[in-house]
């Protein structure tokens, strides 16, 4: 597309026919091509779409249209199909000829890649799945309809409309108050009021000004900005813009991990058809407002995700946080003031536009308004993306959403906040998705990540995971995170090898205090959630593993070993050629036999012994040390 | 893309190769109504295939394209075939990308907007130079005691000599030159290749201009440090230390500021890194998922330590935070493709078919 | 106006306005121990042992009183319980790499291992020559747990003449890590000699 967009009614002129060319097609075939479902292969699948379309000489009635996360991502790669508005999961590049030939010529239903619910029955729309039922996907949704690629899809959406509106029709100060009025706050995981933030650099005496973008995302187990950034770019170039009209600033970045490629090129690809259409460079839609943006890749490192570390990165120095008692709304990037918002909080600026300030404040609850988007992962039926009204307890995301526990298991916790959240048990499921409740429970929002762990989690394992990540993380500069960090570790280490012993809680608490009292960060400051909340919450299983030397879950490698159930086992050698260090040996017709020494704890023998058979045993403590083995009777 | 180029006849003249079609068309026209064949290409990388194909005589290039730029193209040149006398086309007035380039081996240079005699009469001279090169010499059977092109050698230290002095330097060159000599030394020791140091200097002297290369792309700007070491990281997949102190020197950065960057990210390796990457995601939900356990039979399929490789330099183990593909957990990358809970059997097939693609090579 | 007057353990003190709550105490002749202190550098940040307790709006924090601005009408008190017991977990954390205050504190060992036996990351070589001296010769390397200071290869030599970083490290890292890679450098010269006024 290379008409420029020079007014407001061109930009009119351009949804029109935009929205024209996208209906010139009859049918649609969405193909979700967000990075896990390429991952999945949906990236040969969307080309096989295009192959056997034109082998059938459809393409003059059929577009093929590659778009970003559809959410779904336990069900991919996911295929939507218009008008006939059916979904299909699960696609594989094998089922593309039948779902041509069946679907879009005869106009029948492929059944066996629909969804059926756990009554049996087959879902056709994606929308009554239960999945997407109770989300209230308000940011997400243009995800499954637009080419992340394509301008004019983003316009066609009404993109770039709030912008329009508020360059044309309002001042930056009320652009301001309304975001304060709305009560938005950081997406981040602080949940600092957003109007206010943008309200103090505004005031900020220094003209010169800068808005940032953080896609750093750097807690393991989130992706939903990446998942935005890749799917809707311009969503939130939109929402930058409006935010440097509204505080003063022409230079915006967008800092993305380097982990996130197609991040990186959907996000330039967007800022340089937003330029080429006059939507971003001088004089937008002719109002004399300058703005331009650049793309800053991030390096690998979890700390540069903090606002102070991710600006000196910006600046080109090592990016670790800064120990001035400053904010970075005065003294930001370059020492000016600067607003920095995580993507999810920029992609709800021209949402909070185009819906005015009575209908978006409808939605959340009374500290914390609109929606939230999070990464439902672990063990959980529905892995994905899930976007709720703040308010929504975590009960009905993860059994009514996220479809339950797998395989009939317990749910034992559940985890927000990433590394600087904490647990928080089955007993706490009723609590709403909100900043205060999440942070009063001992946890907190955080960016969204909500990890779901049952009862064969270690809890104990698990906040070792964290500290060892943190102590890996943390930039190294002051004392209390890099050295209590290390002795936090050391004192996990310990108790999951079994040599815990009594004063380690004791000890591990001091640490915390320390880490949170004296750090120089919010890194080492929320350090201690994750401990702390743990030892609140599953005291019993850290009483286990110190004074019994015992894991409950049997997760610890020390604490546990597998053997192989003689009486059971029928010799049928499955588990031979699936262990890793060849411990496992063994002829056919008779029990195998399992080198203690050798073996790893891996388990595959354990998945592959078929469920009848079910020989291999997990069993607390360690192996006897005879070199037969033992003999056990069931 | 390039599929007319596999069915291009023997041979052409003269390959022209710029984005503009107004030039391409503009020297086509001239060239042929002076009995020349020539053919065109819009870009670096069909340009280079032409140019292997066809084998032309004189190749017309502009130096500003996006993509591969007219510099790399015109350092690829001499290793398809010597002979080629390259001519770069120039806009701009830029007077000093010109030299440049002529000190990179451009025969001659020519400004936009040109007339076609100007044009005709470079081409033409070109063509002369073309036919007097002697065809390059056989190796002779035994190593001789002494290289048939030292005075050529000595001649062009000669004439480096006098442009370091030019260049204004206080120090000694031949002093930094015997400090160059002994980091190829140390390259070719970190490599395992003790004995192959004249492969180390013809290392040394890429990387050097692949670090001019991507900090010309960044504009010289020194906040752009870390994107021109991810890029060079891109590239290299590793960052030798002849490289960071390179780099040092062109940015006006202190080397201690670039060591530290290097050292704090990820993203960096400084040690060289097998021909496959396989990445182990630990992230929470991998985690949760088993990924420990997974990490820990690669690492005992592969021999290698998480962050270490091979000693046949054939595989890299790296344990990374978070792919960000949650529900394929545990997830494994291996190079560029993703593998959700691959089972022992899968993990060896994929590796074996890692191993067959470096036999094939 | 170009001072401020703040209080800091009872005692009223008038310092100008940019000067650091620490500067401010050293002035009213509070005692606060530092070891990433100096008065030549930015501060650092890195040790924490100068914590206070300032009060403002009626809010307390604990804070870095080296980076903290004195400001007018603050309240200032220089040590509590709280603040004794985290300064006596540092030294620990520490040790033996910063023994100094251990006496003043009654500890005489630590309940720890695993820290740097010679270095306690205090970054006083580190930016004394990045900053003052300006020939870049040190650098933190690594992250987190893994983080320590290393000279930039081929630099070591340079240093004869200078050495001002000896008389900075209280825990003798840079002495006894100098000779070594003076020796390293004079095996391995580095390429392009002469980095040093970059």
């Amino acid at each position: 597309m290379n008409t420029k967009i020079a007014t407001k009614s061109d930009l009119d002129r351009v949804r029109g026919e935009a929205r024209k060319a996208r209906t010139a097609k009859p049918v649609e075939i969405t193909v979700c091509s967000g990075t896990g479902c390429l991952a999945a292969k949906s990236g040969g699948l969307a080309a096989e779409f295009d192959r056997v379309v034109a082998l059938h000489d459809l393409q003059h009635r059929v577009e093929v249209r590659r778009t970003g996360c559809f959410g779904f991502c336990e069900r991919g790669p996911v295929v939507v199909i218009h008008p006939h508005n059916v979904c299909y999961l699960q696609v594989k590049e094998a089922d593309v000829e039948e779902i041509i030939a069946r679907t879009i010529v005869e106009g029948e239903t492929v059944t066996r890649l629909l969804y059926v619910d756990d009554k049996g029955r087959s879902i056709r729309a994606l929308e009554d799945i239960p999945f997407y039922a109770k989300q209230s996907r308000v940011l997400l949704d243009a995800n499954t309809k637009i080419d992340p690629t394509s301008l004019d899809d983003y316009i066609a959406q009404g993109g770039y409309g709030a912008l329009a509106r508020v360059l044309t029709s309002m001042k930056p100060e009320e652009v301001v108050d309304l975001v304060k009025k709305s009560g938005l706050r950081g997406r981040g995981g602080g949940g600092f009021p957003t109007g206010r933030k943008w309200e103090s650099t505004r005031n900020a005496a220094e003209k010169e000004k800068y808005v940032v973008v953080n896609a750093d995302e750097g807690d393991p187990g989130a992706y939903m900005d990446r998942s935005l950034l890749e799917g809707n770019p311009h969503s939130i170039l939109e929402g930058l813009i409006i935010g440097g009209y509204a505080i003063g600033a022409h230079q915006g970045y967008i800092y993305v991990r380097q982990e996130y490629p197609l991040a990186v090129t959907n996000a330039q690809l967007a800022i340089d058809s937003a330029r080429e259409a006059g939507l971003l460079g001088k004089n937008i839609l002719g109002t004399g407002f300058d703005f331009d943006v650049k793309v800053h890749r991030g390096a690998g490192a979890f700390v540069s995700g903090e606002s102070t570390a991710l600006m000196r990165a910006i600046e080109g120095f090592v990016g670790a946080p800064r120990p001035k008692y400053v904010h970075t709304s005065e003294f930001g990037l370059w020492n000016k003031p600067t607003t920095l918002n995580n993507v999810e909080t920029w992609a709800n600026v021209p949402l909070l536009v185009n819906l005015g300030l009575d209908q978006y404040r409808a939605v959340g609850t009374q500290g914390s308004k609109g929606t939230k988007i999070f990464s439902l992962v672990g063990k959980v039926c529905n892995t994905g993306l899930v976007e709720v009204p703040m308010g929504m307890t975590l009960r009905e995301i993860v059994y009514d959403i996220g479809g339950g526990i797998p395989k009939g298991k317990q749910l034992k916790a559940v985890q927000t906040g990433g590394p600087s959240g904490g647990f928080l048990p089955a007993s706490k499921l009723d609590l709403p998705v909100d900043f205060d409740a999440l942070t009063e429970a001992g946890s907190m929002m955080g960016s969204g990540g909500l990890i779901v762990m049952d009862e064969d989690t270690c809890i104990v394992d698990t906040t070792r995971y964290y500290v060892n990540f943190l102590a890996h993380e943390s930039c190294g500069q002051c004392v209390p995170c890099r050295e209590g960090l290390r002795q936090l570790s050391k004192i996990l280490d310990n108790i999951v090898a079994g040599h815990g012993k009594a004063g380690d809680i004791e000890m591990m608490e001091d640490l915390c205090e320390l880490l949170e009292g004296a750090s120089l960060c919010a890194l080492g400051q929320t350090a201690p959630n994750p401990v702390r909340s743990a030892l609140a919450h599953f005291r019993a299983e850290f009483d286990a593993h110190i004074l019994e030397h015992r894991c409950p879950s049997l997760v610890c490698k020390s604490l546990h070993h597998y053997a192989i159930d003689k009486d059971r086992c029928p010799g049928c050698m499955l588990c031979v050629s699936a262990c890793p260090t060849e411990a496992i040996s063994g002829v056919r017709k008779k029990p195998v036999v399992l080198d203690q020494a050798k073996c790893i704890k891996c388990g595959n023998c354990m998945d592959v012994c078929p469920p009848k058979v079910n020989a291999v045993l997990k069993l607390p403590g360690s192996p006897k040390p005879a070199t037969q083995q033992p003999v056990v009777t069931t | 893309m390039v599929s007319f180029v596999q069915n291009l006849g023997s041979s052409a003249d003269v390959v022209v190769i710029d984005d503009e079609a107004s030039i391409r068309e503009g020297c086509r026209q001239a060239l042929e109504s002076e009995g020349y064949r020539a053919l065109l290409a819009d870009n670096g990388i069909d340009g280079l295939e032409m140019v292997k194909q066809v084998r032309p005589r004189v190749v017309l290039l502009d130096l500003r394209m996006p993509g591969i730029s007219g510099v790399e193209v015109l350092d690829r040149l001499p290793g398809i075939d010597p002979r080629i006398i390259p001519i770069v086309i120039t806009g701009y007035g830029s007077v000093d990308t010109a030299v440049n380039s002529m000190r990179r081996g451009a025969f001659d240079f020519i400004s936009k907007p040109f007339d076609v005699d100007a044009l005709l009469n470079t081409v033409g001279r070109a063509m002369k130079r073309y036919e007097e090169t002697v065809e390059p010499q056989p190796l002779a059977p035994k190593a001789p005691a002494r290289p048939a092109t030292e005075p050529d050698a000595i001649l062009k230290g000669l004439e480096a000599v006098g442009e370091f002095y030019q260049a204004g330097t206080q120090g000694s060159l031949s002093e930094t030159l015997c400090a160059l000599e002994s980091e190829a030394t140390y390259h070719a020791r970190k490599l395992g290749r003790i004995h192959e140091k004249k492969k180390a200097v013809g290392e040394l002297i890429e990387d050097v201009h692949l670090v001019d290369r991507v900090v010309e792309r960044h504009d010289f700007r020194k906040n752009a440090l870390i994107q021109i070491m991810l890029d060079l990281q891109s590239e290299k997949r590793w960052l030798p230390r002849h490289m960071l102190m390179w780099l040092s020197r062109r940015l006006n950065i202190p080397v201690a500021r670039i060591y530290e960057v290097a050292h704090f990210y990820e993203a960096f390796s400084l040690e060289p890194q097998g021909a496959h990457t396989v990445q182990v995601c630990l992230g929470t939900a991998c985690h949760v998922r088993r990924g420990p356990q997974l990490a820990d039979s690669i690492s005992s399929v592969l021999g290698v330590k998480p962050g270490g490789t091979d000693d046949k330099l054939q595989f890299t183990l790296k344990q990374v935070h978070c792919l960000g593909c949650c529900a394929l957990a545990p997830v494994i990358k291996v190079d560029e493709t993703y593998y959700g809970n691959p089972s022992l059997d899968d993990l060896k097939a994929i590796f074996a078919s890692c191993e067959k693609k470096e036999q094939e090579r | 106006m170009n001072t401020v007057r703040l209080t800091i353990d009872g005692k009223s003190v008038e310092v100008d306005k940019g000067a650091s709550v620490l500067d401010a105490a050293r002035k009213a002749k509070v005692d606060i121990p530092t070891l990433c202190h100096h008065p030549k550098l930015e501060p650092f940040g890195a040790c924490r042992m100068c914590l206070v307790e300032i009060e403002k709006h009626g809010r307390k924090r604990t804070v870095a009183s080296c980076a903290f601005p004195a400001e007018d009408g603050l309240v200032v008190t220089s040590s509590t319980p709280k603040i004794e017991r985290m300064r006596k977990l540092i030294v620990e954390l520490l040790w033996p790499a910063y023994t100094t205050p251990a006496k003043g504190m009654k500890i005489e060992k630590s309940r720890f291992t695993g820290a740097l036996p010679d270095c306690s990351l205090c970054g006083l070589c580190v930016r004394y020559c990045r900053d003052v001296v300006k020939k870049n010769a040190l650098y933190f390397q690594g992250r987190g747990v893994d983080r320590c200071v290393a000279f930039v290869p081929g630099m070591a030599h340079e240093c004869d003449s200078c050495r001002a970083c000896f008389d900075l490290c209280s825990s003798g890292w840079v002495v006894s890590r100098y000779a070594a890679q003076a020796s390293a450098d004079y095996d391995e010269r580095p390429c392009f000699p002469g980095m040093t006024e970059c």
